[in-house]
């Protein structure tokens, strides 16, 4: 065993620098006893064993050396350059064979599975934004997992991720990525909570998209998605707003895969979750942001048999400023304002 | 009014708008001070008057308007001399076709400003910190002025005085007991108004306060949250509809409960009762219950048309038949309380727990202050509003049926038609002919003005006036008036929006929820009668007090109020979905007509 890979329930948040911030928080959600969908996950050193096995340090550097993060052209064949040549190196076998074992674990026959990135460090943050963020859905057999798991790699010298990386300026560490494989949830709804209202920043709200199928229509924005604001106090439904939802993604029939397919016409305008299904959603949106002590964006799917899972979990990033006094005020010298009366003397 | 920079346009000038044909004179009814008048029309015009329909809602009577003036006059004592709020003075009022418009006196000078708020922080400031001694003291305050209008006597006028008078020591002629009885009833309902506001202003913005910081703070939180933490649950209000579900209980267990039968009036129940034993009981036990609790008012007190439960008991009794059919289908009837007061405690608890640090203590604070503040917020409608001033309108009945026995009016009820000082007139003039013995005048004098005015006052009532007039503010900064009307600048850009019509109303999301139906637009209390199950009522402002309506509509649109209104209050408890403050609903819409009202939006839609 050479420890390139190690399943969810084993990593903490101490673990992000080595397996990146997805795996660590799935790891941290397992620990709090929300239902996770059983994976695992391949190190920052996979990548390394991978770039160092091929020989492929040398060419990279060479190809982003000098580029200007504005030099469209220069980047774009740079991005080509590199995908090329992490496409046609082999993946090291110990990690092949150990990605296999791991992989026979998950279940009987070529279990299907998401393939994640799962960025490390400033990078998990702008990761969206860079383009760093790739996900592989319904993946069948240890062959195309492991392809999965290079084109993650790949993602990291995608156009964006190259230029992002240049406009840093950073001369330090090359980068680095985990990647995040687990079974697959045969999502008959799926989307994005957040634990506050990211608009508003009430905190009191649960804020749900949800749409039917796997979750790439939400995430990816191709749909859009109902709406529902949800009280975590009394778990009623404050706001709703039902939308025609007209694609859905679906495992390809033929096999591996992700298809979008038309929604049917008598589901296109169907809500897609009821009030049970939304309070059991905001009961664990409740328990996760507990867990983490802070506001968080949780990705979840909902199987056809109604189970739910949670398939990722992030902070909460650009909160609108709280309209919050220096220091917070005494409730008589609010009333005092309320009559323009300014703040009390004490 | 406290407004920024101002600008003509949307709404018309006080000075061009028409008289109703057939109502040619109607300014005779009101006091000069009232009027739109060419002699201040450089300022007058100037301001911006938005019809105060929530305590307004019909053209008013002559003698009503002293339920202007003293309100206005307490009031801006209050807010303006005793507690110097810093930017607003009081409020000054016009009438224009019998309708009564409001705008507030700003305070603009920052150094008065800095002035009054010395004074109104720290008298504000003892209100606050002794409130519960304050209000204990208004209560016994407010009772005893209640046993007093009680015992205020309206003397007749006998042929020869009794020999008391012409033997006893210190005895007054009739003349002299008619005039200083009128003299003191039209006194003690200026103390009662004055007792009215004490507390009002700084009631309203310590919960104000409240609701604003869960606003900022918790921006989605459904208003009916806020109201939940703060509600009172052992509320006066909730007492008579409390004797009357009790009453209910005891019908069925003493077996008595056949006599309340659907379509049948208070008169027929009674006598039906009075036949049996267990009836005459039970009549006994309400006999109990009415004082006081049957002194709610069918309205919101401010017309003399609004009465008690106690001058007309058809809205109890439909009540209680209601209550005991409920009963007999198994229902529970109950205030569920203990349920109320563990989901109040849980509410504030989880709402708290969910703020910051710095937020919670402040929040904790108000939340507390609020509860503190709120039993007068609630408790003085009923004292005041109903109580006192129900008993105060009969008081001038009796004025009014000594003026009728007298000739000097047809009816008794005639005595609304004359101004407080012209009734003076009247009373004067008969107790002066009582004395000489000469030929009075009256008669011939006062029943054709009363005819007249009726016949005005029914044709204004026809008419709608424009939710504003003047001139449209850039802002309203006037606290009292955001706070106690809901009157915001949003809400005058919508109506000035609205002028020019349109098929969707806006005004103030009060109570969520969503619902279709029939309107039914109610413009006095006396045609509640109308309304049928399932109907949405459209009315100027709602109150607790036409409780009976709240179980047969499905929603309510006001015209005038904020989502503190009692109106929005009350529909949120009874769960129907509420739009307030839409400026013109009942000038918009037509009874009979289609209408969806989005509680949660704020919009009224018609279809």
């Amino acid at each position: 065993m050479t420890g390139y890979i190690r399943p969810l329930q084993q990593l903490s948040r101490s673990d992000e620098p080595s397996f990146g911030g997805k795996s660590a928080n799935l790891g941290e959600l397992l620990a709090a006893e929300i239902p996770v969908p059983a994976g695992f996950a391949i190190s920052t050193a996979a990548f390394h064993a991978f770039v160092d096995d091929a020989g492929l340090g040398d060419r990279i550097s060479s190809a982003v050396a000098g580029v200007s993060p504005g030099d469209l052209d220069a980047i774009g064949q740079a991005s080509h350059a590199i995908s090329e040549a992490m496409r046609s190196a082999p993946v090291p076998e110990a990690l092949r064979d150990e990605l296999a074992a791991q992989y026979g674990q998950l279940g009987e026959g070529s279990p299907p599975v998401a393939v994640r990135s799962s960025a490390v460090g400033e990078d998990s943050q702008q990761a969206t934004f860079a383009g760093q963020q790739e996900t592989y859905l319904w993946v069948r057999g240890a062959e195309h997992v492991c392809d999965a798991v290079r084109d993650c790699w790949v993602s990291l010298y995608s156009p964006p991720a190259i230029s992002y990386r240049a406009r840093l300026r950073d001369a330090g560490e090359p980068p680095a990525m985990g990647v995040t494989v687990q079974l697959m949830v045969d999502a008959e709804v799926s989307g994005v909570m957040f634990t506050c209202n990211p608009v508003s920043g009430d905190p009191s709200m649960v804020t749900l998209n949800a749409s039917w199928g796997l979750g790439l229509a939400v995430v990816g924005g191709e749909v859009t998605p109902d709406e529902y604001l949800v009280s975590k106090v009394t778990r009623e439904v404050v706001r709703e707003r039902i939308h025609a939802k007209d694609v859905q993604y679906v495992p390809d029939a033929r096999g591996g895969g992700a298809v979008r397919v038309r929604v049917p016409d008598e589901r296109r305008e169907q809500p897609c979750l009821d009030q049970t299904v939304l309070a059991q959603l905001v009961e664990v949106a409740r328990r996760i942001e507990r867990y983490f002590g802070a506001h968080q964006d949780v990705e979840w799917a909902l199987a056809r048999g109604g189970e739910l899972s949670i398939v990722q979990t992030r902070p909460v990033t650009g909160l609108p400023k709280k309209p919050e006094e220096p220091k917070p005020q005494s409730a008589m010298s609010l009333i005092m304002g309320t009559f323009g009366a300014g703040p009390a003397k004490e | 009014m406290a407004t920024t920079a101002a600008q003509a346009g949307a709404f018309p000038s006080p000075y061009e708008i028409e008289t109703p044909p057939g109502c040619e004179g109607w300014e005779e009814m009101y006091p000069y001070y009232a009027l739109f008048d060419e002699r201040r029309r450089d300022t007058d015009e100037n301001r911006f008057w938005f019809w105060n329909s929530m305590h307004f809602p019909m053209p008013m009577p002559a003698f009503d308007v002293i339920c202007i003036d003293s309100p206005y006059q307490a009031v801006g004592a209050w807010q303006n001399r005793v507690f110097a709020v810093p930017p607003a003075m009081g409020i000054d009022y016009r009438c224009v076709n019998g309708y009564i418009y409001i705008s507030g006196n700003p305070v603009t000078d920052p150094a008065k400003i800095a002035e009054r708020a010395e004074f109104f922080q720290k008298r504000a400031g003892y209100y606050f910190q002794n409130w519960p001694e304050l209000y204990g003291k208004w209560r016994a305050k407010m009772e005893a002025l209640i046993k007093e209008l009680g015992e205020l006597e309206v003397p007749d006028l006998p042929e020869y005085e009794p020999d008391e008078v012409a033997f006893g020591d210190d005895r007054n002629t009739a003349f002299y007991e008619v005039l200083d009885a009128y003299a003191r009833a039209v006194r003690l309902g200026d103390l009662m108004w004055q007792h009215h506001f004490e507390f009002l202003l700084l009631g309203y913005g310590a919960y104000g306060t409240f609701v604003e910081f869960c606003k900022s703070h918790l921006p989605d939180i459904p208003d009916q949250h806020i109201a939940q933490m703060v509600a009172g649950i052992d509320v006066l209000l909730f007492r008579p509809d409390a004797e009357l579900r009790r009453l209910a209980r005891l019908a069925i267990e003493t077996e008595v409960e056949e006599a309340f039968q659907q379509g049948r009036s208070p008169e027929e129940i009674d006598a039906e009762l009075s036949q049996s034993d267990a009836g005459r009981s039970w009549l006994a036990e309400l006999e109990k219950v009415k004082d006081p609790w049957f002194n709610m008012a069918t309205g919101d007190g401010l017309y003399h048309y609004y009465r008690s439960w106690l001058d007309d008991p058809s809205i109890p009794y439909a009540s209680l038949i209601g209550h005991i059919s409920a009963l007999k289908a198994g229902e529970q009837i109950d205030r569920p309380t203990e349920e109320i007061q563990r989901e109040r405690d849980r509410l504030a608890e989880e709402y708290g727990a969910l703020l910051d640090e710095g937020s919670r203590a402040a929040f904790n604070d108000l939340l507390g202050l609020s509860r503190t503040v709120f039993p007068y917020v609630e408790e003085h409608k009923f004292f005041c509003d109903y109580w006192f001033l129900t008993r105060w309108w009969n008081k001038i009945r009796e004025f009014g049926a000594l003026l009728a026995r007298n000739d000097f009016l047809q009816d008794g009820e005639d005595v609304f038609q004359l101004s407080r000082y012209e009734v003076a007139s009247a009373l004067d003039e008969l107790v002066l002919t009582w004395a000489t013995g000469g030929l009075p005048l009256g008669p011939k004098h006062w029943p054709p003005i009363v005819a007249r005015r009726k016949e005005i006052l029914r044709r204004l009532g026809e008419w709608t006036p424009p939710p504003a007039i003047g001139v449209t503010p850039d802002a309203v900064t006037d606290p009292m008036v955001v706070m106690l009307w809901g009157v915001t600048t949003e809400r005058v850009q919508e109506w000035a929006r609205q002028v020019e019509g349109g098929s969707v109303l806006n005004g103030a999301a009060a109570s969520p929820g969503v619902v279709e139906g029939l309107a039914r637009v109610v413009r006095s209390v006396d045609q509640i009668g109308d309304v049928r199950d399932g109907e949405i009522l459209v009315c100027g402002s709602t109150s607790p007090a036409w409780a009976p309506i709240f179980s047969k509509i499905k929603a309510t649109v006001t015209d005038v109020g904020g989502v503190m209104s009692h109106a929005a209050i009350v529909a949120r408890e009874y769960g129907l979905p509420a739009v307030v403050g839409t400026g013109r609903a009942t000038a918009a819409i037509r009874t009979g007509q289609t209408i969806r009202v989005d509680g949660s939006e704020g919009t009224v839609t018609l279809l």
